[in-house]
């Protein structure tokens, strides 16, 4: 078995949501039936309660773990010490994906706590290969990585975000976990096509998708698309996926929400609109294999 | 163009709120001021931060109301930004912070409340040990009881203030009376932080086993500890304190000091 194959056997090809502090004790007491759960790996770092949550819930659920602070594309190199801790807690969980962002976030010892845009360069390719192998070594495993959500362009950034990502993996191996709320966003942001994006995405290494809510906020009269995960999912962002499904088969998909949590009933809501639209994927690739 | 690691010191100085000429000139407007788009960045950088500290820090934010600890916020992100990624340890020179803050040098008691939060926050993410059977003592040679160290719990914390910040602290949780007065001359208190099964827990300790506790978590061995509470309590009784931290789970490995060459 590949490593591609032993992944797509351990990951369900259905929709998870993304586990939250509010809910952990809901999901323990009712086991809701749910395919798999992801966490932001920073949280359980530490230990305590939450740690011993976490432990409860990956006995009965696939967990995958969601890192945001590695910062790969920092120019100054990896905190050595959060991949260290990153590396024990993947130990301890067996999560069945580690993910991170092509993004950054520290620089003069300062963590800026957002995933920062980086300029599609060679520099920037070399930067990120350079940690995205270093991570995958540490680790023992491969590392997919995100397309971020960008609200700016550098006056100099050559390479169009899906060549960069494809290039990262043909350097390092990684995996690419496609952010289509994120595409979205970025895509109104800074006026490109965002199916176009997608079809530009290599298939193969995309092993999970990302849906959640955005908010369009007003900036001096222009309307810019705020990616805070603190809504549904939007009709087009919907619409985006089905086309994301369409060319990159029936992936696991990952309902995000981080603000304004509502009741768990909401967010398994969400999650069984991802799983009748990755079902019609499914009949829709077998018909298309069959044509 | 500059090299990345200029261009992410530039923006390292935009999204901190410092001059952001620099970081500007690397991008493009695209219909806004290229400063418009670097203040999204650094709007969500200080809502985020704000919203950890606000986290980590409620009874502080409702002695100040939430607007005033917006700004105090505000000051305490663009002088100590987080040194890491994970957000539960992001805090921890906010009392001090606080207690140099010209603003609220009127609230003598808001830094010690504050460090109660901190020492909250930090048991609520302690990974705690298996506890030390009180049997394993039963071997020592009784000689050597009076060097005995002991490691105590990992979200231990003990701590004490002038001003009676428990009860400050009770009466600021979500549904307490919100007619209760704390009589800030009722005087000090001595407090034991803890965690428990769904995040951390305190309590009140009385002087000596306050001192007696704090001076084994400090690394003192039993003998020290010992003298440190019979200056507070002259009768304190040591055996049962320490019956007390076995029972209470507390100790989690012990060690017997090596007497230094004076004391030989």
């Amino acid at each position: 078995m590949t490593e591609r194959e032993a992944i797509a056997a351990a990951v369900p090809r259905a929709a998870g949501i993304g586990l939250r502090a509010p809910h952990v004790q809901e999901i323990l007491a009712t086991r809701p039936p749910i395919a798999w759960l992801e966490v932001h790996a920073e949280n359980y770092v530490g230990g305590g309660p939450a740690l011993r949550g976490l432990n409860l819930i990956r006995r009965d659920y696939p967990v995958s773990l969601h890192g945001v602070g590695l910062s790969l594309g920092s120019a100054h190199g990896l905190d050595a010490n959060h991949l260290r801790r990153l590396a024990a807690l993947i130990e301890r969980v067996e999560p069945v994906l580690v993910s991170e962002h092509l993004s950054w976030s520290v620089a003069g010892g300062a963590y800026l706590n957002h995933l920062l845009p980086l300029p599609y360069t060679e520099e920037s390719l070399e930067i990120l290969s350079r940690h995205v192998g270093q991570v995958q070594l540490a680790l023992g495993r491969q590392l997919l990585v995100e397309n971020p959500s960008s609200y700016l362009r550098f006056r100099h950034s050559p390479i169009p975000e899906p060549e960069f990502l494809a290039e990262l993996v043909r350097r390092t191996g990684c995996g690419l976990l496609c952010d289509v709320n994120n595409i979205y966003v970025s895509a109104h942001n800074l006026a490109f096509d965002a199916a176009a994006y997608v079809d530009a995405l290599p298939r193969e290494p995309v092993q999970e998708i990302h849906v959640a809510g955005h908010a369009r906020n007003d900036a001096d009269g222009l309307t810019v698309l705020i990616d805070d995960h603190g809504s549904r999912v939007r009709p087009e962002v919907w619409k985006l996926y089905a086309y994301a499904l369409a060319r990159f088969g029936r992936i696991a998909t990952l309902v995000e929400w981080d603000t304004d949590i509502p009741a768990l009933d909401v967010l398994l809501a969400e999650a069984c609109v991802a799983d009748g639209l990755l079902y019609r994927a499914r009949a829709g690739a077998s018909c298309a294999a069959t044509a | 163009m500059l090299p990345l690691r200029e261009l992410q010191a530039a923006f390292e100085t935009a999204l901190r709120g410092g001059p952001a000429a620099s970081a500007a000139a690397e991008i493009l407007g695209d219909g806004l001021a290229p400063e418009a788009r670097l203040a999204i960045y650094r709007h969500h950088v200080f809502t985020t931060l704000t919203a950890a500290l606000e986290a980590i820090y409620p009874v502080v934010c409702r002695l100040v109301h939430e607007q005033f600890f917006r700004y105090a916020a505000d000051q305490y992100v663009r002088a100590y930004p987080p040194s890491g990624p994970c957000l539960f340890e992001y805090g921890n020179s906010f009392p001090t912070f606080l207690a140099d803050f010209e603003p609220c040098k009127h609230l003598p008691y808001l830094p010690d409340v504050a460090r109660l939060e901190w020492a909250l926050n930090c048991a609520t993410h302690a990974e705690e040990s298996a506890a030390l059977d009180g049997s394993a003592l039963l071997r020592l040679p009784t000689e050597d009881l009076p060097r005995l160290t002991l490691r105590l719990q990992p979200s231990l914390a003990l701590l004490s203030s002038p001003w009676p910040i428990d009860q400050i602290w009770h009466v600021n949780q979500p549904g307490a009376d919100s007619d209760a007065l704390v009589d800030l001359a009722s005087g000090g208190v001595y407090l034991e932080v803890r965690q428990s099964e769904d995040d951390s827990v305190f309590r009140t300790l009385d002087p000596a086993t306050h001192a007696f506790r704090d001076a084994l978590s400090g690394g003192a061995c039993l003998a020290e500890a010992a003298d440190i509470a019979f200056e507070m309590d002259g009768v304190f009784d040591v055996p049962q304190a320490l019956r007390n931290l076995f029972a209470e789970q507390l100790p989690v490995d012990y060690a017997v000091s090596v007497p230094s060459p004076e004391d030989a």
